[in-house]
């Protein structure tokens, strides 16, 4: 039986093993078809990526690759006979390489695509979860755990989501999880000043739930939590949608200057825009309410008294924008998160030069508490739009955490 | 000029449709348009205008009709005097690109730019008074007629600028050149054709290169490279294929060179096959420093820059950022920043950057396309001893 204290010295002993050798990876995911998730993340660790001007390759090696399904387009085969790996039938062969014990220095576990059923919140039951226990059960076996980046939320179900985490500290590996929005370049390249007073915070952004929404609300967060008193988690979110989000906003409870200074910085209004090639102020021309015919609100009342919202907003815009207003600081702060084009999607090498941080430092890069709280968010918001858009409380958020000290987004 | 009076101002275009750069600069001063984290209505009106090709798809009648305080003149000459007898709007507005206007057997368009010039500068002296001007892209296809609207501007003392915006749009990352930098070699690889696209590359090598040590002393020659003695020139190290490498790894549209791979670093082989008319243009400043651009249709879609800097010998890069509504957005926004200055030039009589800048970028593609029309030859460039210092504060998006 493994005890804690006989875990921990073999994760130490792990620890000190020699750092000449490239670190070994191990690829959990749901499909590795073209432009998949996987591959675009799972790709930068074989060939390489571009950072801060030139291509780089990291020092590490993927020795092992686990799909879940092959549909039509399936590249795992080929990349496997190509760079040198085996894909394996099961999560724990790939862990161990086929053989007895964990075999590799890290996991990415990539479950977003592929054919999975929805529940009735409208959320994919992605098993990001279920691939998670089979590589902390790994661990538990075979004494020894190791980082793991995870890709987007951490769960569909913050119970959970919260067990993952849980896990990550109780068996103390590094974690990342989440989207590539917070690490993307931003237009204009800005951050929240940390400790600062934010009155009010609003993002919109597109593409329906729950994929995108989750982008938008990782998004919000990560400007958020880097306000006076760091991230004390989120007492209750509602969820509006059609006209009702309209008639919030006419009574103020989300401010049109925000909404108007985050749509500002958008480059993809539609409408009008694309008959002509005209610029729109679209919140003061009515516009908005003509474009969004399905619009969704989602409100975020945290703990410490902050309000936010997120707005998804399909057929006005198509890209993500963020604005707040910060005490005593006459004009608002926005920025738009820059989505670079398919098929290059950098904003993911973004991301992975951040796993990859964490693989070669052992520490992740910023707090793995972000992402749970907002797979959390977004769960409740789910529930409240099939609960007619009720406000619900959520002391289960009480998810408390520090912004990194330094600005994660891409700058160089 | 008091800031409670509003500036008047008279736009004088090409053409006039969805997404020619009139609309795009144009509607921005009418419309307004996203800035400073609010959408920005500039404080000045558009109260003339003149289109010289007004076609079935042309957007001007709209505009006029949507902002009544717009009037459209038949020439350029009613519409900077607003149909009186003088000149009556504090600043102009050219825009001479898009259109169908002849090709010359160089294949340059023969926009009309330096012919609208010279009907405002005679508005301007008839009237007595010159007024702010901005002129978009280039100043003219021919150079002797770019020299001379140059020459009008500094004899007639208005403010005058020009140029593309990519000397002034986001970049990524949002870095700028160090004033008084040592420059080793710098590099633009590009894309677009020849007397078009060429010129957005070549000021954005530009706009970087005039901020080295001792500022801008002119350019003594340029050779052009097109087709296989590009492929050669390559080969043969003409210019270093480091700061090409650097410039892709700042591309976010590098074209995959193998199929199943969203983003494969390119070999030489992969980009002869992807790359089907190459065109480079290579040029030697007075003070000895040598610039490349690189137009790679079909390997990219974006403008990157890259340069030696300071000694070191890991390039320094970033791209100048265009959010292209070619399918990636819907408004074409760095614009915007190039709008913004000229309505600080408009409020304030005083251009941004030098003109200096576009005179040379002028000289620059007019000579490019010289010596690809005379063989790929180096052609020698006397006539581009300019010297100018750059604006010493930035002017590119970052706010």
């Amino acid at each position: 039986m493994l005890t804690r204290r006989s875990f921990l010295q073999t994760t130490t002993l792990a620890a000190a093993a020699p750092a000449s050798q490239p670190k070994r990876i191990a690829i959990v995911a749901t499909v590795y078809r073209y432009l998949s998730h996987a591959q675009h993340m799972g790709d930068r660790f074989l060939v390489g990526y571009p950072y801060g001007g030139a291509w780089h390759k990291p020092d590490m090696k993927v020795v092992s690759l686990y799909v879940d399904q092959k549909p039509e387009g399936d590249l795992s085969g080929d990349r496997a006979r190509e760079f040198g790996f085996q894909v394996y039938p099961t999560i724990s062969e790939a862990l161990r390489c086929g053989g007895k014990e964990l075999a590799v220095d890290a996991v990415l576990t990539i479950a977003e695509h592929g054919n999975y059923p929805r529940n009735e919140k409208g959320q994919t039951l992605y098993p990001r979860y279920e691939f998670f226990e089979q590589c902390v059960k790994v661990f538990e076996q075979d004494g020894r755990a190791v980082p793991v980046y995870n890709d987007k939320h951490l769960s569909y179900s913050f119970e959970k989501a919260k067990s993952m985490v849980d896990a990550s500290r109780r068996l103390r590996f590094p974690m990342l999880a989440g989207s590539s929005l917070p690490v993307t370049w931003r237009l204009p390249a800005i951050d929240l000043p940390l400790g600062c007073k934010i009155e009010e915070a609003l993002m919109v952004g597109v593409g329906g739930s729950d994929a995108m929404d989750f982008h938008a609300l990782e998004g919000l967060q990560c400007m958020v939590e880097r306000r006076r008193g760091g991230e004390t988690g989120v007492r209750a979110v509602q969820l509006l949608e059609g006209d009702a989000v309209w008639k919030a906003g006419d009574e103020g409870r989300y401010s049109k200057a925000l909404l108007t200074s985050a749509l500002s910085r958008s480059d993809t209004p539609l409408g009008l825009t694309v008959e002509d090639g005209r610029t729109q102020d679209l919140v003061a021309s009515g516009q908005l309410r003509t474009l969004a015919k399905k619009p969704a609100a989602y409100f975020i009342e945290y703990r410490d008294g902050l309000k936010a919202t997120m707005l998804m907003l399909d057929g006005a815009i198509k890209d993500f924008n963020f604005a707040a207003r910060l005490s005593g600081v006459p004009r608002t702060q926005s920025t738009q998160f820059l989505l670079t084009p398919e098929p290059n999607v950098t904003y993911s090498a973004c991301l992975m030069h951040k796993v990859e941080q964490m693989i070669e430092s052992g520490a992740a890069p910023y707090p793995v508490d972000r992402t749970l709280l907002v797979s959390g968010m977004l769960e409740s918001c789910l529930t409240s739009k099939v609960q007619d858009h009720a406000r619900l409380e959520t002391p289960h958020l009480n998810v408390r955490y520090k912004a990194p000290q330094q600005s994660q987004f891409a700058q160089e | 000029m008091s800031n409670l009076v509003r500036p008047k101002l008279a736009a004088i275009v090409t053409a006039y449709f969805k997404y020619s750069h009139a609309q795009h600069i144009v509607d921005r001063l009418l419309d307004g348009y996203g800035w400073n984290g609010t959408h920005h209505y500039p404080p000045m009106d558009v109260v003339s205008l003149y289109v010289d090709q007004v076609g079935a798809n042309g957007l001007s009648r709209e505009r006029a009709s949507r902002h009544p305080g717009m009037k459209i003149y038949p020439t350029i000459a009613e519409a900077l005097t607003a149909g009186g007898s003088k000149l009556a709007v504090d600043g102009v507005v050219i825009v001479g690109e898009h259109g169908n206007y002849p090709r010359n057997e160089r294949g340059q368009t023969k926009y009309p730019r330096y012919e609208f010039f010279e009907q405002v500068v005679k508005v301007f002296r008839d009237s007595g008074r010159a007024v702010p001007a901005f002129s978009d892209k280039h100043l003219s296809w021919n150079w002797e007629w770019a020299r001379k609207m140059y020459d009008t501007s500094r004899e007639m003392r208005f403010a005058f600028m020009a140029g593309s915006s990519l000397p002034v749009t986001w970049r990524t990352p949002s870095v700028e050149m160090p004033l008084g930098a040592r420059i080793g070699e710098a590099l633009c690889l590009c894309y677009g054709g020849v007397d078009s696209y060429d010129f957005h590359g070549l000021e954005t090598v530009q706009c970087m290169v005039e901020r080295r040590r001792g500022g801008e002393t002119g350019v003594e020659w340029i050779q052009a490279y097109r087709g296989d003695k590009f492929w050669e020139a390559l080969r043969e190290g003409v210019w270093p294929k480091p700061l090409m490498d650097a410039a892709l790894c700042r591309s976010h549209t590098l074209v995959p060179a193998r199929a199943g791979f969203n983003h494969v670093f390119p070999t030489v082989e992969d980009m002869r096959r992807l790359v089907k008319d190459p065109v480079a243009y290579r040029y030697r400043h007075t003070d000895g420093l040598k610039c490349t651009v690189l137009m790679m249709n079909g390997l990219v879609r974006d403008f990157n820059f890259a340069a030696y800097v300071n000694g070191r010998s890991q390039p320094w890069s970033t791209q100048m950022y265009l959010p292209m509504p070619d399918g990636r957005t819907t408004l074409a926004d760095f614009f915007s920043p190039q709008v913004n200055h000229c309505e600080t030039m408009y409020l304030t009589g005083k251009a941004p950057f030098p003109l200096e800048r576009t005179l040379l970028t002028t000289g620059l593609t007019a000579a490019g396309v010289e010596s690809l029309f005379r063989g790929q030859t180096r052609y020698q460039t006397p006539h581009l001893a300019i010297r100018y210092q750059p604006a010493k504060e930035s002017t590119f998006w970052r706010t």
